[in-house]
């Protein structure tokens, strides 16, 4: 029972209160001997009530007009959810379809289905906390983790611009890692990577990756949004020349996701009904309990102080009806 | 015993009145009032030079682009509820958004953070053709509603060939907005980091190229010392010059400003930012239900009070006998 004000200044006015203090309010009717007429313990009681009732006015109606009401509150509850950080692959190629083209009427960007899927997934999971980053040349900082949808949606619609440079994913995801830093979260901790290809991760980058998705405890979805005729996923070299990091870096990202022991999930969509059937399988599988707070939001008690007041007044009315005038 | 008469008491008359007030506060609670809020898209300029210190928070010095997310940050609890605020960056020849307007009351925390998170190290390549940014940024917004207000020191690295300047005049116009001046007019030097994002001296004159040496020149070729039409249209000479510190460029900001329709404001602190930005022009008028039972609640009030004021009028009347 939070309670508290809008206008604290206003509460001054309840020194107005004093006032029925000083007078019942009642008609004074002349009366030739006070002194003759017996104590009545009826008629102190009304008079007090009367000076009660009208002080309870005064109170309700300047509580009113102070904006009382019931601070936000929040209570934790436990839903079905995770903390996702959707890191978006923003290099040039993602404006092309999945035919490698430029989009016309009938196919959309890899992009736009992107960002068509993204919208439905964000909307469908109503219990997450989602953050997003963005990567092409060097890791971009969105929005951190948070309940707002609304925000949320607005970032994943800012993706309608022109794509960025290259693609450099290391950064990436260190910079998605780096939203699960210093925070208590119940929950399973996602990075839901949205790429169209990959890159060769240096060395030096590669082994503080391996010793943060460890820590962080991350468990790792890669929606790979192939292009007709590039070289895919599971694709194995025909040449034993081309199996490098440089050559492959699908390949290569892959094996190094897959050598981290973490829970890790590969969906490999040429066409924007396979992405759909990766984030719907995303959707099934991550509901692990998490204790999220809902927020109450603040509650108005003017309206209910209004109300009191103009009952009080019709009770003080109908008392008034009942004077004696003689 | 008789209830006649009881209308010869003000009282009575009071507590109706009353009465009737609390009843047109229940029926009318909320009148439809206009204010005005705000769709403001700031693009940040997060190019080199925006490194370079010369603001003062605390007393001590802090880089423009410290000094630009701080008063950013101070300016969003200032503006009205229901307005919205985007943010994009700029580097390169080119703008990004990073996300459509969000409603500034919900939206507080997660504004706040993303503005603090504003870095150089986003930038995805190293120019900064502030022309070329600023026409992608009113590319990006023209089908918006917000004002754009583009946040640059207005340093072009390389210089640019006056011969070749980006052309406005498709979107001039087209959007109302404000280019923010930010840097103080002395040159200073621009720190320079090393490839793990540490402080590592200040660019040098060798650093960086002086003059652009891209196209034609613009020059008389008679005037162009060691001039060659095809190995060497801007002569043979290095060029030399002051590229390498950093001051703002108010000049061609306010050039660009004209160019564009844009008005032109220089960052100094958040107030005044506050000031130029929540002008009529960039208002929309948003009707809203505004609260209006107050009125309602005081006149009650003010009716009920007298009704308890026979003391105070006893105590007039007794001085009006004494007098």
């Amino acid at each position: 029972m939070n309670f508290a004000v809008e206008t604290p200044w206003v509460l001054a006015g309840l020194l107005f209160m004093l006032w029925p203090l000083f007078d019942d309010g009642v008609r004074h009717s002349p009366y030739p001997w006070l002194d003759i007429l017996p104590p009545d313990a009826f008629s102190t009681g009304l008079t007090v009530l009367l000076r009660i009732l009208g002080m309870a006015t005064i109170a309700a109606l300047v509580l009113g007009l102070a904006g009382l009401h019931r601070t936000e509150q929040s209570i934790e509850r436990i839903g079905h959810g995770a903390n996702i950080v959707l890191l978006l692959d923003r290099s040039n190629s993602m404006d092309n379809t999945f035919a490698g083209r430029t989009p016309d009427s009938e196919e959309e960007s890899k992009a736009a289905a992107a960002r068509r899927l993204l919208t439905e997934f964000v909307a469908g999971r109503p219990h997450d906390m989602l953050g997003i980053a963005e990567y092409s040349t060097s890791p971009l900082f969105v929005l951190p983790l948070t309940e707002n949808k609304e925000a949320i949606q607005a970032a994943i619609n800012a993706t309608v611009v022109p794509a960025l440079a290259y693609t450099n994913i290391s950064k990436g995801l260190a910079m998605a890692m780096s939203f699960f830093n210093n925070r208590e979260l119940t929950g399973s901790r996602i990075v839901l990577l949205v790429s169209d290809g990959a890159a060769a991760i240096d060395p030096d980058s590669e082994l503080q990756l391996r010793q943060w998705f460890k820590q962080q405890q991350i468990r790792l979805y890669w929606i790979f949004l192939r292009t007709a005729n590039s070289p895919g996923i599971y694709e194995l070299p025909t040449d034993s020349r081309n199996d490098n990091a440089d050559a492959m870096p699908e390949r290569y990202l892959h094996k190094f996701f897959t050598s981290l022991n973490i829970p890790y999930q590969a969906y490999e969509a040429e066409s924007p009904d396979a992405m759909h059937k990766a984030i719907a399988d995303i959707d099934r599988l991550e509901h692990l309990p998490r204790h999220y707070r809902e927020r109450i939001p603040r509650q108005d008690l003017s309206a209910l102080c209004y109300q009191w007041a103009a009952g009080l007044m019709l009770v003080l009315l109908a008392l008034k009806l009942c004077e004696v005038r003689r | 015993m008789s209830f006649s008469g009881v209308h010869k008491d003000y009282r009575f008359w009071c507590l109706v009145l009353a009465l009737a007030a609390m009843l047109a506060l229940f029926v009318h609670p909320r009148e439809r009032q206009k204010r005005p809020v705000y769709n403001l898209a700031f693009i940040v300029d997060i190019s080199r030079s925006m490194n370079a210190q010369d603001y003062r928070l605390d007393g001590s010095p802090v880089s423009r682009l410290h000094y630009v997310k701080q008063t950013l940050r101070e300016l969003l609890p200032k503006l009205p509820c229901q307005s919205k605020v985007g943010l994009g960056i700029f580097t390169e020849r080119r703008s990004t958004l990073l996300f459509e307007p969000i409603e500034v009351c919900s939206g507080f925390a997660e504004l706040d953070a993303a503005i603090a998170e504003l870095d150089w190290r986003m930038a995805w390549a190293a120019d900064s053709r502030i022309a070329g940014g600023l026409l992608s940024a009113l590319e990006i917004l023209r089908n918006g509603d917000s004002e754009v207000v583009f946040v640059t020191d207005g340093q072009e690295a390389p210089p640019v060939n006056p011969r070749y300047r980006t052309d406005f005049s498709a979107i001039k116009g087209k959007l109302d907005g404000m280019i923010l001046g930010v840097g103080g007019l002395q040159p200073v030097p621009i720190p320079k980091f090393n490839a793990k994002g540490e402080a590592a001296g200040f660019y040098s004159a060798e650093d960086v190229p002086h003059r652009s040496s891209f196209g034609e020149s613009n020059l008389n070729p008679e005037e162009i010392e060691g001039y060659d039409a095809r190995n060497a249209p801007f002569g043979r000479e290095a060029a030399t010059g002051s590229e390498h510190l950093a001051s703002l460029r108010e000049p061609y900001l306010q050039q660009l400003a004209t160019e564009t329709g844009l008005r032109y404001h220089r960052l100094t602190d958040t107030e005044a930012l506050n000031e130029a930005l929540q002008t009529p022009e960039f208002a929309v008028q948003k009707p809203v239900d505004a609260d209006v039972r107050w009125k309602a609640a005081v006149a009650a009030l003010a009716l009920l009070l007298p009704i308890y004021g026979g003391l105070l009028k006893r105590y007039l009347n007794r001085a009006i006998n004494r007098v």
